[in-house]
């Protein structure tokens, strides 16, 4: 039987592991790099430990009782816990492949630090019922997310990162004003003593700014394809593992469980996710970077999610959730195979690739296997999430705005299909290089294989997401 | 003995039937690909086990009872439920057929291909989807395995390929619209319905989103039978793709889909009526894919390109035998559609033959082959005489059908039909002309002693499709007592077994025929060779420009798509950058403006201090006097 520490465990390992290890870093570089990865392990570890007592019905809960509202308390439901594991598996795999991405570079004892530190603080923000301590959480994500996108130091890149870090954290001061705009409504900052108020349209608001622009929705996205500049592992573990999850999973907190949005946002925010989602997939047929063309991707998927998970219905709403834990794994393995290919062949440019395929074999079939789940194609995980989301939105009566996420769908079969081609068929262009390290390879193969068997044994991820919308209460 | 077979393998395993006609070539594939490289026999033999293993499953099935099977898979009613009854087992049995002749007919033909081993995975995969996608009850279940078959499309496409990828890519992009109209539609039907379980869904009426419901999920069905305007990938794969792939996937199993689709969604899901605007459209499609189509087979010059328009042409026919709602036109559709797969099948068999022993299939380059590949030779001949519709062979007895209801719908229909089949005999009279008879030509690097018949191992499954030909059109009441009852009330009692029942426009299509060979005749004298014999229709004042334009691909769907898709893309990209220009620029320079501006009041003078300073006590006193 597990405790409510576990949830404990699961934040502040990462958080007081990010202090340990660049000490570790003087002693021996290896020793670092296990102990980081395994301090994620434990997160996951105990992020599952907590998923029975979820399941139960009786979340674990650890709280502290402090003056001004400020009091805390951690909370392991179904959600959190759901989303826990989807962050800290990926986020495990991300870590392992960074052994061989990162060795030949400076500063790799922040490099690690601010990892672990990235993912204690999105452990934190997860767990958090505080509204003052998901703000808090949130922003140290900022701070990593600014000190890994500048990883190599160089003027353009800090520059990048400059951008990310202010218009995420100009969105999440709206979003802090927002939260304040629930404390004058209601006296309380605490999510637990909040359930199922209505909110006014300019606490909606506010808090949607510090959301879309975390989660890289137009008109707030542009820093997520220039944040391509960063280490692939790092802008993987951007897009499929923490950051831009961030901004989803508050909203599934915040508008699913405790507040019951107004009908107009059920239609403005698929307006604003359709928008969004064309907008970005356009952007990335026409783009030539690799991992900026996956970056446009990311913001047009996420699209999908929001689509999902403001549309009101059932089968929306686990296909939303779905398709968080489909697009981590399957976009995770994407940026870590353009990391792969840009390592290679030193540039990002894919109109000099073409023909990698024959020197880059596992790469390109587990690129083929994640592309294939992010196109939604069967039997990878992707089509469920796809079509449950689709189905959704059907459901909740947008038919129209329904047909534009189907075109959005047939433009992410076209800019995937066009890098792939691109990349790896074709007359070879680099004939004389490798395979990346076993490291690189290993995690790009599992987390392909992870896409395909997420499609094939769907049961396991669809019982917990919609055990989760079940425990929503709703209908 | 297939009941024992039956019984043996439900009963106390628990495991059922049904499930195991996916999981088992599923699983043998895997095996293939983990046999080593060098031992390609190793590797063919079991492709074959599994192929034959697989027929065996499929005929315990179709001598068995109706079944069912139910497994909670995802929520919310995608529950993994498979059934078999008259329909599929009818379906699945013969795709397990022609799954099994192709496969005998591979391991000869792709021998020393480097890209053999990759080829019977893959095969063996779409084996498992087509099974799963026939015998799934469930619409999402059969989404599942029916956009499956995408990801063995691309890769048997680019496995002989890597070079040029854009075929493969150009397959998946319009397989993957038409899967994605077909997603929507499924979708809306199931919404319409109230349930995703197939045989629970009855008559939807056809009213406000029902129509679109209905158009996506047709447009799905058509698309993946290779219908326009989701064709244009099909001559070019022709083209490039390994030669056993296009005789297994566009031109047997995916029809086999497609009309499957169709059948289902026009017979039962839909409240589709003869008359209905609706069914006219269908209809058009049809009619304007099987002229088209032939019309540009009538003009090629390489045996597989020219196979390949006649397999986009002969769907039109059974779309326009379905389209017409009528239960002769169903019938007629459900009958060509496995005449067809049978005959096209045997087709490009023989296709692959002249290309294993001659080197190519260009038709400048080969002539008078019929001496060194009689059998070959014999083959083509039975199916092309099917295909052009001549009695007693079985693609007569289908069209037939097809021309009655064509004829009851409207005679548009009805002449773009024996205009269809006009243009398909002249250009199998060509085609077997120029490849099997006249004067011995051969490429270059091919030595006339070294010429010989193809091994037996590819001329056995030609023999026996070319034996079906026959005997589905002389004893066409065998397959024709399996398909009628499959149209249940529907039918009305008719019989449509025997020879055809209107003797006018028997002799009509027999005198179209005549004409074929007239048309061919008179174009043989006029250019004394068989490949020129239909020059004059090609280069018709007028209809040689618009064959110029369509050999430019000037009218190729995927095209003007992807056109469209760049001109939207320029479009949005257009915007991202305006909205990035906001951040990176507008931003920055408004900032960097006021810190200017707001430095010019800290300069350090003391006399502009001063003179602010007045100001704002100015100010104030102002504020003062005007509150008082």
């Amino acid at each position: 039987m597990v405790g409510p520490g576990i949830l404990l465990v699961c934040i502040f390992v990462p958080i007081v592991g990010a202090i340990i290890v660049p000490f570790l870093g003087k002693i021996n570089t290896g020793l670092r790099n296990i102990s980081a990865l395994v301090f994620v392990l434990i997160s996951f570890i105990s992020a599952a430990c907590a998923l029975p007592a979820a399941l139960n019905g009786t979340p674990l809960v650890s709280s502290l009782e402090l003056p001004l509202g400020f009091s805390f308390s951690y909370y392991g439901d179904a959600l959190a816990v759901f989303m826990a594991m989807t962050s800290s598996l990926v986020a495990a795999i991300i870590v392992f492949y960074s052994f061989g991405y990162i060795e030949k570079y400076p500063n790799q004892n922040e490099y690690y630090s601010m990892v672990l530190l990235f993912i204690g603080s999105m452990m934190g923000l997860v767990f958090s019922t505080n509204l003052i301590f998901i703000y808090t959480y949130w922003e140290i994500s900022a701070i990593c997310c600014w000190r890994l996108i500048g990883f190599y130091r160089k003027e353009d890149t800090v520059i990048k990162a400059n951008k990310a870090y202010l218009i995420t954290v100009g969105g999440a001061i709206f979003m802090l004003a927002g939260f304040i705009g629930i404390y004058i409504q209601t006296g309380t900052f605490d999510l637990l003593a909040l359930q199922g108020q209505g909110l006014d349209s300019w606490i909606v608001i506010l808090i949607l700014f510090g959301i879309l622009s975390k989660s890289a929705t137009l008109p707030f996205h542009s820093w997520l394809p220039d944040a391509g500049v960063a280490p692939s592992p790092v802008t993987s573990l951007l897009h499929a593992a923490v950051l831009v999850k961030i901004g989803v999973y508050v909203y599934a907190r915040l508008f699913l469980v405790n507040f019951h949005l107004d009908v107009v946002w059920s239609t403005a925010i698929p307006i604003i996710a359709a928008i969004s989602a064309i907008v970005a997939a356009g952007a990335a047929i026409v783009e030539n970077d690799i991992k900026r063309i996956i970056a446009y991707s990311t913001i047009s998927q996420l699209s999908f999610i929001f689509l999902g998970l403001s549309s009101g219905t059932m089968i929306g709403v686990a296909g939303g959730l779905l398709y968080i834990l489909m697009h981590s794994l399957a976009k995770g393995g994407l940026f870590l195979c353009a990391g792969i290919i840009e390592h290679s062949t030193h540039t990002k440019d894919i109109r000099q690739m073409s023909g990698l395929a024959k020197r880059l074999p596992v790469t390109c079939v587990a690129f083929a296997m994640c592309a294939f789940s992010v196109m939604g194609i069967p039997p990878f995980g992707g089509f469920f999430s796809k079509y449950m989301v689709i189905d959704g939105s059907l459901l909740s009566g947008q038919p129209w705005i329904t047909a534009v996420f189907i075109i959005g769908a047939v433009m992410t079969v076209i800019y995937l299909l066009r890098v792939f081609c691109k990349v790896f068929f074709g007359e070879l262009s680099h004939p004389d290089i490798k395979e990346g390290t076993w490291e690189m390879v290993t995690s790009v193969a599992i987390l392909g294989i992870m896409s395909l068997l997420a499609g094939i044994f769907i049961n396991i991820p669809s019982q917990l997401t919609t055990f989760i919308v079940e425990s929503l209460g709703r209908w | 003995m297939f009941n024992a077979l039956n019984s043996l393998i439900t009963s106390g395993s628990g495991v059922n039937l049904l499930i195991i006609m996916i999981i088992v070539p599923a699983l043998l594939a895997l095996i293939t690909i983990i046999i080593p490289k060098r031992s390609y026999f190793g590797r063919a033999i079991l492709f074959l086990i599994a192929t034959v293993v697989n027929l065996l499953f499929a005929i315990s099935l179709f001598v068995g009872e109706e079944m069912t099977m139910l497994i909670p898979w995802a929520d919310f009613g995608i529950n993994l439920s498979l059934r078999v009854y008259d329909f599929s087992q009818f379906m699945v049995l013969a795709a397990a057929c022609f799954a099994f002749l192709v496969a005998l007919y591979s391991i000869s033909f792709m021998r020393n291909k480097s890209y053999s081993g990759k080829f019977f995975f893959y095969y063996l995969i779409t084996l498992a989807l087509v099974n799963g996608a026939l015998l799934a009850n469930n619409l999402v279940v059969m989404l599942f395995f029916w956009e499956g078959l995408l990801v063995t499309l691309f890769g048997m496409t680019i496995i002989g390929n890597a070079k040029r990828p854009a075929v493969a890519m150009k397959a998946l992009i319009l397989n993957g619209v038409a899967d994605l109209l077909l997603m929507f539609g499924i979708a809306i039907t199931a919404m319409q319905a109230g349930t995703m379980a197939m045989d629970m869904i009855v008559d939807i009426p056809m009213e406000g989103l029902g129509i679109v419901g209905f158009v996506c999920m047709m447009l799905g069905a058509i698309g993946k039978a290779g219908s326009m305007p989701f064709h244009s990938w099909i001559p070019d794969a022709a083209e490039q793709a390994p030669l056993p792939f296009m005789a297994i996937l566009p031109a047997a199993l995916e029809k086999m889909l497609g009309i499957y689709l169709l059948v289902r969604v026009c017979l039962t899901f839909y409240d589709f009526t003869p008359g209905s605007t609706l069914s006219i459209v269908v209809m058009a499609i049809g009619a304007i894919t099987l002229v088209l189509a032939v019309a540009m087979a009538l003009i090629q010059k390489d045996m597989k390109k020219l196979l390949s328009y006649h397999a986009i042409s002969q769907v039109g026919y059974m779309i326009l035998g379905i389209g017409t709602a009528l239960p002769v036109g169903i019938v007629g559709g459900i009958f060509h559609m496995i005449n067809h797969v049978i005959y096209k099948c045997c087709l490009f068999l023989t296709a692959g033959s002249v290309e294993k022993q001659a080197g190519t299939t260009d038709l400048n380059k080969i002539s008078g082959l019929g001496r060194f590949m009689p059998i070959t030779a014999i083959c083509f001949i039975i199916a092309a005489l099917s295909i052009s519709g001549v009695p007693p062979f079985n693609g007569f007895f289908s069209k037939e059908l097809i021309f009655d209801a064509a004829l009851e719908s409207g005679v548009i229909f009805y002449i773009a039909a024996i205009l269809g089949a006009f243009l398909t005999a002249a250009s199998f009279l060509k085609l077997g002309h120029a490849a099997f008879f006249g004067p011995v030509k051969l490429p270059e690097d091919v030595r006339e002693k070294d010429m010989m018949e193809a091994p037996g191992a590819m001329l056995l499954p030609m023999i026996v499709l070319a034996a079906f030909c026959i005997f589905f059109g002389v004893g066409n009441a065998i397959p024709l007592s399996i398909i009628q009852p499959l149209l249940g009330d529907a039918l009305g009692g008719a019989n449509f077994a025997g020879w055809p029942h209107s003797t006018v426009l028997v002799l009509i299509s027999i005198g179209v025929l005549l004409l074929a060979v007239l048309n061919h005749y008179l174009g043989y004298r006029r250019t004394g060779e068989g490949i020129k014999a239909v020059d004059h229709i090609h280069y018709l004042p007028g209809l040689h420009q618009v064959y110029n334009c369509a050999e430019k691909h000037y009218f190729d769907p995927y095209n003007i798509l992807m056109l469209l898709f760049k001109f939207i893309s320029y479009l949005c990209f257009a915007i991202d950058r305006c909205i990035n220009w906001i951040y990176d620029v507008l931003f920055v320079k408004t900032i960097q403006g006021a810190t200017t501006a707001m430095k010019n009041f800290n300069s350090g003078s003391t006399s502009r201090y001063i003179a602010w300073m007045f100001t704002g006590m100015a100010f104030v006193l102002m504020m003062f006097i005007l509150l008082l």
